[in-house]
């Protein structure tokens, strides 16, 4: 009955923690983990610069990026599953960019949005087919997803699928 | 001199040459689902701070000046139904997702205080999680499988990130 209570009461508790580097940084904004939950990328402050940088959780290492040296300030992070791809919008010149880095292949995928618009907010779906953008449209906010399948492959969750199929919702 | 004339081109061939001209110069071009993006135009006045599952798309969207969290299902395009965790009391101000959108990790705005919660789905709960030192969140990011959030929060005049394993 007791060692009922104990692990009832176990299983309710959470386990808190400081990210990595907390206490170095002078601040650190914008967490995004990666879908499997081994990297997080967050904004960091460098010499007065917002800039993103990416840590492996495992052993608490900061990752290198070949691609985000530059263009500051950067914002809304945003990782695929295994962290191959790391995009977030950047500053080209008076713009606004979305880039996403593959940190695979080292290459750079600059993301203009049509029109010439800005977008302030995004997030790359786990397998990375998709990106969603926050975007000011007529004086409101709006999102548009767009399809990046022509652009990347596919960063997939394999032990994520196994799992799925026998607990994933219904709507 | 004779003026130069494009010839006609049948609708919808321009867009199609557009997409083929930027791209035989190297630059990518991200292809807009326009079915879906008329559905999030249509369906709330405003929406912002996007955040995927892997076939959820969560934000927080105003509706009639209101602004809810609102979780779409990507296959059929539609809200699902989240029981509990929208207060008329209450003003969202950042959303995560996991992969199978069971746990929705959430910050709001509740009178003089602003709540870390974690919402799930299945049961209907919001469980209110505590940060290990005072301070107060702002922005969460949770993992795929729902066991690790990641929290921005406002700590001795700085911005900390904190990391949540939550019990499964």
């Amino acid at each position: 009955m007791l060692l009922g209570c104990l692990l009832g009461l176990a299983s309710c508790i959470n386990t808190v923690e400081r990210a990595p580097g907390g206490l170095l940084q002078r601040s650190q904004q914008d967490p995004a983990l990666s879908g499997n939950g081994k990297m997080l990328a967050v904004i960091v402050d460098q010499r007065g610069r917002p800039t993103v940088q990416l840590r492996d959780l495992q052993n608490g290492k900061i990752l290198p990026l070949r691609h985000f040296s530059r263009h500051q300030p950067h914002s809304s992070p945003s990782l695929s599953w295994n962290g191959r791809y790391l995009a977030a919008i950047t500053q080209r010149g008076d713009r606004r960019l979305t880039i996403i880095e593959d940190r695979l292949t080292g290459r750079v995928h600059p993301l203009p949005l049509p029109g010439g618009r800005a977008p302030v907010r995004l997030s790359l779906a786990p397998d990375a087919r998709q990106l969603a953008l926050q975007v000011a449209y007529q004086g409101h906010w709006r999102i548009e997803v767009f399809d990046l399948s022509q652009i990347l492959e596919p960063d997939p969750s394999s032990r994520l699928r196994r799992s799925i199929s026998s607990t994933e919702m219904g709507s | 001199m004779k003026d130069l004339q494009l010839p006609s081109l049948p609708t919808g061939l321009m867009p199609l040459l557009l997409c083929f001209g930027l791209a035989a110069c190297g630059r990518e071009v991200m292809r807009p689902m326009q079915d879906l993006n008329s559905s999030l135009l249509q369906s709330a006045s405003s929406r912002r701070e996007p955040a995927f599952g892997r076939r959820w798309l969560a934000s927080l969207s105003n509706y009639q000046g209101r602004e809810k969290i609102e979780l779409l299902d990507l296959r059929s395009r539609r809200p699902v139904p989240l029981p509990g965790l929208n207060r008329p009391d209450s003003h969202p101000i950042s959303v995560s997702v996991s992969a199978n959108g069971e746990r929705l990790a959430l910050v709001r705005q509740r009178g003089d205080q602003t709540e870390l919660l974690l919402y799930q789905r299945s049961l209907g709960t919001v469980q209110r999680l505590e940060l290990s030192a005072k301070g107060i969140p702002r922005k969460v990011s949770l993992d795929g499988f729902g066991r690790l959030l990641a929290v921005q929060v406002s700590r001795d005049g700085r911005w900390d990130v904190d990391l949540i394993r939550l019990s499964s």
